[in-house]
């Protein structure tokens, strides 16, 4: 008799999911799925909204990375207006988007797998949270708030307000770099630089202890897209997007952004709200891929920072082509953060930045324009169409967790597989199958989640929807 | 200048603890009507302790676990928050302990008593005093205007604030009053 595990809600991430396992009748995993259980509908809503008002709306799909909607919402205006902004302006854009990316990766890292990594898959979830990590190991603990307080601070001190900084608008941003911010962010990165240092130092000496969850999660050969720059060397902010296949030879390379949405598609899916984006030449699924964290590593031929650079040259170590087991998302999240302090701090340095020529103006000079950039979960897509009063008629996000729905379904499949034996699991074994997606820290949408005090119910059911068995915690 | 690992500090030598013998810790959300009486009684607060340095105010849409750090460093905190579990109108002035610690906690809003347990866990340090003001709402529909409850009980709220402070910092300066 075929049985559906579900695991409802998936804790410790942005949003609202669940996951269901399905059965057959030996008991024996068939298929897995990862639903996202929320609409959002920014797409249609704003529609008939002047297009300078859409960074500030597209802000609001999330709390924790509205920056990147920010900038991707002003590239695609810039693009309706035709202009290029201030250089001033594209690098303090630069710095605010590795603020967030540094907040955000100490949040994923910190707050929602450290409990997991240094805890145990297996640990008592009662304590499995951060009071858990705290009471264990507090410098970790304080080192996390900490990077966390700095990549928040720099974007209030930037844009005025840690969440939803009003600051990015149409042509560059409101205001420049005052010399007191730009001193007192300078003098938060040594405290930053020691932080992110204990983290990468306890990663690494604990993640040897997991061959175990590295062999099957999401541990698949898959094409990987990131955004590059002419030498090879990450980029974040501006740059174009290379596609490159699981030996690491470029599929596509210089996707700007006017060509997105010649090359990548979006399907639907009927058991999930998150639709699936694939590379069009190869259709859907074939034509799936990853992004983020360890796709950008793979991608890039450097960081171009010196700390970072070392750091990477050892995560390559790791294999000889592309890495291609998502657990190494979490060290990727760390090298990623170390060049963020790097860079902010190279800007910093470079007196031009408190130049106040910082917003190019200009009305409607195309009917579509298009932004992308990488966001901290991956590559982040807008593009509107207006009419000649400057409307928005038509517009389409393209976000991280959609470009890795496919591979995050994957990877639940792979890992229920592992875990559930003839119809039996653990409660670590789920919180293992949870983990898989947390490797990808995907962004659901802002969402109040909890964590530690896990609230699992899961049902068995039968092919005939009777309930065979629960548990709850 | 370059800094990076060759300017690596001991992380106790960072952690300089600031003067802060008064934390007042507002949140709420000021497009939900009564829900917004946090942030405004922070802004009062600014205004009314503005020549007091020993004083901070942090107003924040969700209090979220970062500000343990703050709590931390402070002789004493002063929670500020709304409430639907009370009579709108109501205002109450309580003291707040540590949460034990095997609940859980949200990363993206957590209660009075768990940041304080949270303080204690990372940096072994509580305030002396630590106190929750709750003013009861009367409405958390869309809007930024208050409930007529929650406006009326304005003034008490800000001498509570006021006596709270007062008891902590000694005399203190400046106008009274709303």
């Amino acid at each position: 008799m075929s049985q559906t595990i579900t695991i409802d809600p998936v804790t410790r991430l942005e949003g609202h999911g669940k996951i269901t396992i399905q059965l057959n009748g030996r008991g024996q995993v068939e298929d897995a799925h990862f639903h996202v259980t929320q609409v959002r509908g920014f797409e249609k809503f704003a529609e008939g909204r002047p297009f300078y008002e859409m960074p500030s709306l597209m802000a609001r799909i999330c709390g924790i990375c509205p920056v990147s909607h920010l900038i991707a919402s002003a590239k695609a205006c810039e693009a309706i207006m035709a202009v290029r902004i201030p250089h001033t302006a594209a690098q303090l854009r630069r710095m605010l988007n590795l603020a967030q990316m540094v907040q955000s990766h100490a949040l994923s890292f910190f707050h929602l797998s450290s409990p997991d990594l240094l805890l145990g898959m297996e640990s008592d979830s009662a304590k499995r949270h951060i009071f858990g990590v705290a009471a264990a190991h507090p410098e970790l603990g304080r080192a996390g708030i900490g990077l966390r307080r700095f990549g928040q601070h720099m974007i209030e001190l930037l844009g005025n307000k840690r969440i939803h900084p009003g600051w990015v608008v149409p042509g560059g941003v409101t205001e420049p770099l005052s010399p007191a911010h730009r001193d007192e962010i300078l003098a938060g990165l040594p405290e930053a630089y020691a932080n992110l240092k204990l983290a990468i130092t306890a990663y690494k000496s604990i993640a040897a202890s997991f061959k175990g969850e590295i062999e099957v999660f999401a541990n698949f050969p898959s094409n990987y897209l990131g955004l590059i720059n002419e030498d090879e060397s990450i980029e974040f902010t501006d740059g174009l997007l290379r596609l490159i296949d699981p030996k690491g030879n470029i599929i596509e390379d210089g996707i700007a952004a006017p060509r997105f949405s010649e090359v990548i598609g979006e399907a639907v899916e009927d058991y999930t709200y998150t639709k699936f984006v694939y590379y069009k030449p190869l259709g859907y699924a074939e034509g799936s891929y990853r992004v983020g964290p360890l796709p950008r590593l793979n991608i890039v031929k450097s960081m171009g920072t010196p700390l970072a650079d070392i750091e990477l040259a050892e995560f390559k170590q790791i294999s000889a082509g592309p890495i291609e087991s998502s657990f190494h998302y979490h060290h990727a999240r760390l090298v990623e953060a170390l060049y963020g302090l790097e860079k902010i701090e190279q800007i910093l340095t470079d007196p031009l930045i408190l130049d106040k020529h910082v917003r190019a103006t200009a009305g409607v000079n195309r009917l579509e324009g298009a932004g992308q950039i990488e966001a901290p979960r991956g590559t982040l897509f807008h593009n509107y169409k207006v009419d000649e009063d400057g409307k928005i008629t038509w517009a389409n996000l393209v976000v991280a967790t959609g470009h890795n729905n496919n591979a995050m379904n994957k990877g639940v499949l792979q890992s229920a597989k592992a875990y559930v034996k003839d119809g039996k699991f653990t409660p670590g074994a789920l919180n293992r199958i949870e983990a898989v997606i947390r490797t990808f820290d995907p962004c659901l949408s802002c969402s109040t989640h909890a964590f530690g005090q896990m609230p699992l119910a899961m049902t068995i059911v039968n092919a005939d929807g009777e309930v065979v068995d629960t548990l709850i915690r | 200048m370059r800094l990076g690992w060759g300017y690596y500090f001991k992380l106790d030598e960072l952690n300089q603890p600031a003067n802060i013998r008064c934390l007042i810790l507002a949140c709420g959300n000021t497009l939900r009507s009564d829900d917004g009486v946090g942030p405004w009684l922070a802004r009062w607060a600014e205004e009314r302790f503005r020549s007091e340095p020993s004083v901070r105010i942090v107003s924040r849409q969700q209090w979220t676990p970062e500000l343990a750090e703050e709590i931390a460093q402070s002789e004493s905190v002063l929670f500020i928050d709304c409430s639907v579990h009370s009579d709108p109108g109501s205002v109450e002035l309580n003291p707040v302990v540590p949460a034990s610690c095997t609940e859980g906690l949200a990363t993206h809003h957590v209660g009075a008593a768990e940041l304080l347990a949270l303080s204690f866990e990372l940096y072994n340090s509580l305030p002396q005093n630590a106190m929750q003001l709750m003013v009861g709402a009367g409405s958390t529909e869309l809007g930024e205007t208050f409930s007529g409850q929650v406006a009326a009980a304005l003034p008490q709220a800000c001498s509570l604030i006021e006596e709270t402070v007062a008891s902590q910092l000694g005399n203190i300066s400046g106008p009274r009053g709303v």
